[in-house]
């Protein structure tokens, strides 16, 4: 243990992504990390590795592969079955330290934002949480800052390592991005916010073409501090706007048929993984309990994505959901002000366009 | 100023009929249920007090408006509310059509509501146009011989109950802030008009306040009030009158206020004497009734110079308005400080007058308003 060296970059080789499972089922974050990876893993020439433990769970390789993955480090024990601090740190430190990978990925899901400081940790190494864009090439770097940023990237002084893994998170609520190096230390570790890469197709040769790699795991009770006592599901039926990823909210637009106008809203919001709110107009009018109210009056929110369908944009309602990720707003009057705020528009009657739309989310 | 054997006898009714009618119970009524109250409304309308500003030929009492400013003061000074209910045909109501109507639409919309057989209430604020009434988004399209209207106005007095109400909509979008606007008499009862919620006030309960919503309203070109595309300009100019009355209303909170802080003050014994006797509370009670005399008078001949046709009008109102508005504020709060601990009871009457005295300040034009109308006039 004590002769792991961690500062000489130049033993340490390989993209490596941590993949999470949860009951024996792979995350979406998994393929998501793989197909970045690869890119990664293609930019340096080296190999990319999946990192899976579990109790049981060898047979999740393909699947793995298919997404990029030429090897998988299958470490299996019950003691694994669960997610634990203290059981998964020590196996992926024992691991980490053995074969010397240069990048670790982490999803940042609930589970990789506990893991992956951990592991930090304890190798004495940086991470960068919550990253929405990695690069090794500096070449690529200066391209992805030239269509993303206002910054004079030839006019700059360029000393950073090429190769090195520059990780570009949001900090300061989004209102900053910090491009952030660990030139010194290794792996470069990173957890990377779910949703934000693209997941390649699945590719069939690949997921054949994958080595699966058994890792003893070595873990003795002194290490197990944590023991899971129950794992719940829970079932998501109440409402819940604070927090939520996205809302579908509806307006007084929906009085020509307001039962329909909430139908839709919630067809839309089901296709979307996510919750219906209101305005105060259709929450006066009865249609709409006072827990969904979106404004001043109501509650503030800031989804991903929020989708106004027949709502004015009077300021009362734009105070509550301006600060949106996304807006996108259904009104069929072109000059109301809510289309002051949305990112896409749509002028049109709600009853006809939100049809469209959810089967379009329901058919992709 | 000194008032007319004629104004004296006017001012002794309205008091007697407030003191006599406005009940503690139906004031207690009105705060706890927030309900329109029509007993009272129906009586006052009996006493011709819907229309004691609007001319004999409509069916009011063609009095001038010194005297619907007394009334005003004198309802206010027991209920605060309740002079809304005498207030708004008088004012904002019946003004614009008094001011721009045609002859049949006066006669057809001005005598029932003169009489207290209809109500007519006045919808220009939107969630999104205030103070700044040029934002009004509500439109209105031509089609054919009717109007097409849409839009929610938001805050209407006295929604809820209406028959009928003056509504401002764009009517040319090509022309901006408050130009291209144009007023319309709305059937209440027209397909696609419908009311919000009644809003839950800080005081002044009793009076409902509510959105009014138009959906593809269609309005008869025969109740376009006044000239196409030029309903705001028209309207301005019957604003005054209204502002006049609400410079009373405050008046007369804020006397209410002070002849509860002088009897309070009186009776309540602290160190062994009546608080009266103390020198910090009777300046306190002389200060208050100096600017309530102060802004008395203002309101009193800023309504006689108003109707001999004084061009200064416009400012006086609003200068009459702003003054009163914060005066009547300023008592409030000392009344409730006099009143101690008991003034935070709603017992007492003072908690009541110091919530309703809050709005003065804000309807029918903040002072801020006041201040761009009186500023705007003296620094042409």
């Amino acid at each position: 243990m004590s002769t792991f060296v961690n500062t000489d970059p130049s033993a340490f080789h390989g993209v490596w992504v941590f993949c999470e499972q949860r009951g024996g089922e792979l995350m979406p974050t998994d393929f998501e990390l793989l197909s970045e990876g690869r890119k990664l893993a293609d930019d340096l020439g080296v190999e990319l590795c999946g990192v899976l433990l579990g109790d049981n769970v060898e047979g999740l390789v393909p699947q793995l592969g298919g997404y990029g993955a030429d090897r998988v480090y299958v470490c299996q024990d019950p003691a694994l079955k669960d997610y634990t601090t203290d059981a998964y740190t020590k196996v992926i430190c024992d691991i980490v330290m053995d074969k010397k990978p240069e990048i670790f990925l982490i999803g940042a899901t609930n589970i990789g934002r506990d893991l992956g400081p951990r592991c930090a940790a304890r190798l004495h190494t940086g991470l960068t949480a919550d990253c929405t864009s990695l690069v090794v090439d500096t070449a690529k770097y200066k391209e992805f800052l030239k269509s993303t940023s206002t910054l004079d990237v030839d006019g700059m002084k360029w000393d950073m390592e090429d190769k090195g893994l520059k990780m570009t998170r949001p900090a300061f609520c989004g209102h900053l991005m910090a491009t952030i190096i660990c030139p010194r230390f290794r792996p470069q570790m990173s957890t990377v916010r779910p949703g934000v890469m693209k997941c390649a197709e699945f590719d069939q040769a690949k997921a054949d073409a994958c080595k699966t790699e058994l890792y003893p795991v070595s873990l003795c009770d002194s290490d197990l501090r944590t023991k899971v006592l129950e794992v719940v599901k829970e079932a998501k039926d109440t409402v819940d706007l604070i927090g939520a990823e996205v809302i579908v909210a509806v307006g007084y637009g929906i009085s020509k048929d307001p039962q329909v106008g909430l139908d839709l809203a919630q067809k839309m919001a089901d296709a979307l993984g996510g919750v219906v709110g209101a305005s105060r107009a259709a929450v006066d009018a009865g249609w709409v309990g006072a827990d969904q109210q979106v404004g001043q009056t109501g509650k503030t929110v800031r989804p991903s994505l929020y989708i106004a369908l027949g709502i004015s944009g009077a300021i009362q309602h734009k105070a509550g959901m301006e600060d949106s990720e996304c807006i996108i707003a259904v009104n069929s009057n072109s000059s109301a002000p809510i289309f002051e705020v949305a990112d896409y528009g749509i002028c049109g009657d709600l009853f006809q366009v939100v049809p469209e739309m959810i089967d379009v989310l329901t058919n992709k | 100023m000194i008032l007319s054997e004629k104004h004296q006898m006017m001012r002794k009714l309205y008091r007697q009929f407030a003191q006599t009618e406005f009940t503690d119970e139906l004031l207690d009524r009105l705060e706890e249920t927030g309900e329109f109250d029509w007993d009272i409304h129906k009586l006052m309308a009996k006493y011709g007090f819907m229309g004691v500003k609007i001319p004999v030929e409509y069916g009011g009492q063609g009095g001038d408006s010194l005297a619907y400013a007394l009334m005003i003061e004198e309802f206010a000074r027991v209920s605060p509310v309740l002079s809304i209910y005498a207030n708004t045909s008088n004012s904002l109501g019946a003004g614009p059509l008094l001011f721009c109507g045609t002859e049949e639409q006066k006669r057809k919309y001005v005598e029932p509501v003169a009489k207290g057989e209809k109500i007519l209430v006045f919808a220009l604020t939107e969630p999104g146009a205030g103070t700044d009434a040029g934002g009004t988004l509500t439109t209105a399209v031509a089609d054919g011989d009717y109007f097409v209207l849409n839009g929610r106005k938001t805050f209407i007095s006295g929604a809820p109950m209406a028959d009928y109400a003056v509504v401002y909509a764009k009517t040319d979008p090509t022309q901006r802030g408050s130009r291209g606007i144009s007023m319309f008499i709305v059937d209440m009862k027209l397909p696609g008009v419908s009311c919000g919620k009644p809003e839950a006030k800080m005081g002044i309960k009793g009076y409902p306040t509510s959105d009014l919503i138009l959906e593809n309203v269609r309005v008869h070109k025969s109740d376009l009030l006044g000239p196409l595309h030029k309903g705001f300009a028209t309207a301005m100019k019957t604003l005054d009158g209204g502002r006049l009355g609400m410079a009373a209303q405050a008046v007369g909170i804020a006397q209410g206020c002070l002849d509860e802080a002088i009897k309070y003050a009186k009776e309540r014994k602290q160190f062994g004497k009546p608080i009266a006797s103390f020198q910090g509370i009777s300046f306190m009670i002389a200060d208050m009734a100096t600017e309530i005399e102060a802004a008395r008078q203002l309101v009193y001949s800023t309504a006689v110079r108003k109707d001999a046709g004084d061009p200064e009008a416009s400012k006086l109102c609003a200068m009459s308005k702003l003054f009163a508005g914060e005066m009547c504020n300023r008592v409030a709060y000392k009344a409730v400080q006099i009143h101690g601990g008991y003034g935070y009871i709603k017992e007492y009457k003072v908690e009541r007058f110091y919530r309703d005295a809050r709005i003065t300040t804000i309807y029918e034009g903040t002072s801020q308003v006041q201040q761009m109308v009186i500023s705007g006039n003296l620094l042409k």
